[in-house]
């Protein structure tokens, strides 16, 4: 049986890997959006009380300086005495509670891009903050997020390779079945992993770029 | 364990480790045992067409069937395995597993099933021996953690003035064909992995072999746990007095010589002591 019958008969095994893979991704990328966003919105406008600020300035340096390959470990054994969790979870969490830190200075970012002189005006208006924050800031800074957004998405997808270190079986791993079994082909079998990869990253740039394109105000931001 | 979020609320820190390690072993008692394994360690287990295969694989299998044991096999990286076993995230490690005094301080063996020497790998067209190949500026390639990075560091690179520098891999198969291209000189593996790769038709040839007869064997965490150390010892014998045992190993390595067991049982590691669980009559005095 030559590399590629072999390719052929596991290519199911394959779009598995690859299914972990994207479950992992939308999940960690969901909790970090979520996280990003909370964060983001209390550090621009929460209360300016230190209490409330630094434990989120202290957690997003934390998450945002340490290897996330420290991270997995920490979680799946470092906090196995406290909660039984298994490794599927602790890679969620620990790639999640990352993604949040980088989400909450991305989306940062793009409400600070918005000129300050428009929350004033809405306030002046008779505007509340929430609905301000709602209504003028936030289509704005929403436009603005989308790119680096794109980015984050895209070093995302290529960090859940590192999932398999604690035991999660996604793509990388199926091909490491493949190579060892078969006692080689290392160039053919990444070969065909990396282009899963691209085509899953393809695909999703493409779609945040339509989006992007969708939001943009005609003949304003093009 | 999910249902553990709901009571985190009310209870305190301590009381929620309590019940914590109470529901802990209830859903330890009806789930099968875990079984850890390195899935890209042929023989001993790797995957082929979505199934586990392999000597530690199907010999596991007997050994669970004969100790009427429910198991599921995890797969997880050889360097993740004894950390995972130490802290209880599986319940057995079955792989190609080297005893050794280090490893015997955070997990418990059970007796050894196999003996393995190493040997020096070098490439087919090399002219290397087994002296030329180990020294004089020579990069050698080894598994990290694995027993042979161990044994190169004590007794060459930290103890004596032979010019080498180890490369770790993550496997073997990686650090044979990092071996092909030129980026190492030599690999070394222990001798059952090496015939797997000769006769897989890789472009190496055994440049010698350094007779260090260690022995394989399962392992359970540290003081058993589970108490399941006796049945896998019986399980061991049991399979190897049926001759499953030798069917298996030579399923998988045509031809080879079986060791008997139990064979060497070295000194250091505790629970070699007289009596072994579940095989009282064995064990060092």
């Amino acid at each position: 049986m030559d590399i590629y019958d072999v390719l052929l008969r596991d290519f199911p095994f394959l779009l598995k890997g690859l299914g972990v893979a994207i479950v992992l991704l939308a999940a960690l990328l969901s909790i970090g959006f979520v996280l990003g966003m909370a964060i983001c919105l209390t550090q621009l406008y929460g209360p300016k009380s230190r209490f409330v600020q630094w434990p989120l300035v202290i957690y997003e340096r934390i998450f945002r300086g340490v290897p996330i390959i420290i991270m997995l470990f920490i979680f799946f054994y470092g906090i196995s005495g406290v909660v039984d969790i298994s490794a599927f979870g602790a890679a969620i969490l620990a790639m999640g509670l990352r993604s949040g830190a980088y989400q909450s200075q991305i989306f940062r970012s793009a409400f600070q891009s918005v000129p300050a002189g428009q929350m004033m005006a809405a306030r002046a208006m008779g505007m509340s903050k929430m609905s301000a924050i709602r209504n003028i800031i936030f289509p704005q800074a929403a436009r603005h997020a989308i790119g680096p957004w794109t980015n984050e998405f895209s070093s995302e997808i290529k960090e859940t390779s590192l999932a398999y270190v604690i035991g999660v079986v996604e793509l990388t791993r199926q091909a490491h079945y493949i190579i060892t079994s078969t006692q080689g082909n290392i160039l053919t079998v990444f070969a065909v992993v990396a282009l899963l990869y691209f085509i899953l990253n393809r695909t999703g740039n493409s779609l945040l770029y339509a989006f992007e394109r969708k939001l943009a105000v005609p003949g304003f931001e093009k | 364990m999910k249902k553990l979020k709901a009571s985190l609320l009310p209870a305190t820190l301590l009381s929620t480790m309590v019940i914590g390690s109470g529901f802990a072993t209830t859903t330890y008692a009806q789930d099968p045992y875990t079984v850890g394994v390195e899935a890209s360690f042929p023989p001993w287990a790797y995957v082929e067409g979505g199934e586990f295969k392999g000597i530690a694989i199907d010999a596991m299998e007997a050994i669970a069937e004969e100790a009427g044991m429910q198991i599921e096999f995890r797969d997880m990286p050889f360097p993740s395995l004894i950390p995972a076993l130490a802290a209880e995230k599986i319940d057995i490690l079955a792989t190609g597993l080297t005893v050794t005094e280090e490893r015997s301080e955070n997990i418990d063996f059970t007796i050894p099933w196999w003996e393995t020497n190493d040997v020096v790998l070098v490439p087919e067209d090399s002219d290397h021996n087994v002296f030329t190949a180990v020294c004089c500026g020579a990069r050698i390639g080894v598994q990290g953690g694995s027993s042979q990075q161990a044994w190169m560091e004590e007794n060459v690179v930290n103890s004596s003035d032979i010019d080498v520098e180890l490369a770790k891999y993550d496997n073997y198969v990686t650090a044979v064909d990092d071996m092909a291209i030129g980026r190492i000189s030599s690999v070394i593996v222990d001798d059952t992995s090496a015939q797997e790769y000769i006769n897989a038709g890789k472009p190496v040839k055994m440049a010698g072999k350094i007779y260090i007869r260690a022995p394989l064997a399962l392992a359970v965490s540290k003081d058993d746990p589970q108490e399941i150390l006796g049945d896998l010892n019986q399980g061991i014998m049991a399979i190897y007095d049926s001759g499953e045992w030798g069917e298996i190993v030579n399923e998988y390595i045509p031809g080879v010589t079986v060791p008997a067991i139990p064979g060497h049982m070295p000194d250091f590691v505790d629970t070699y002591q007289k009596p072994v669980a579940g095989l009282p009559e064995l064990g060092n005095e």
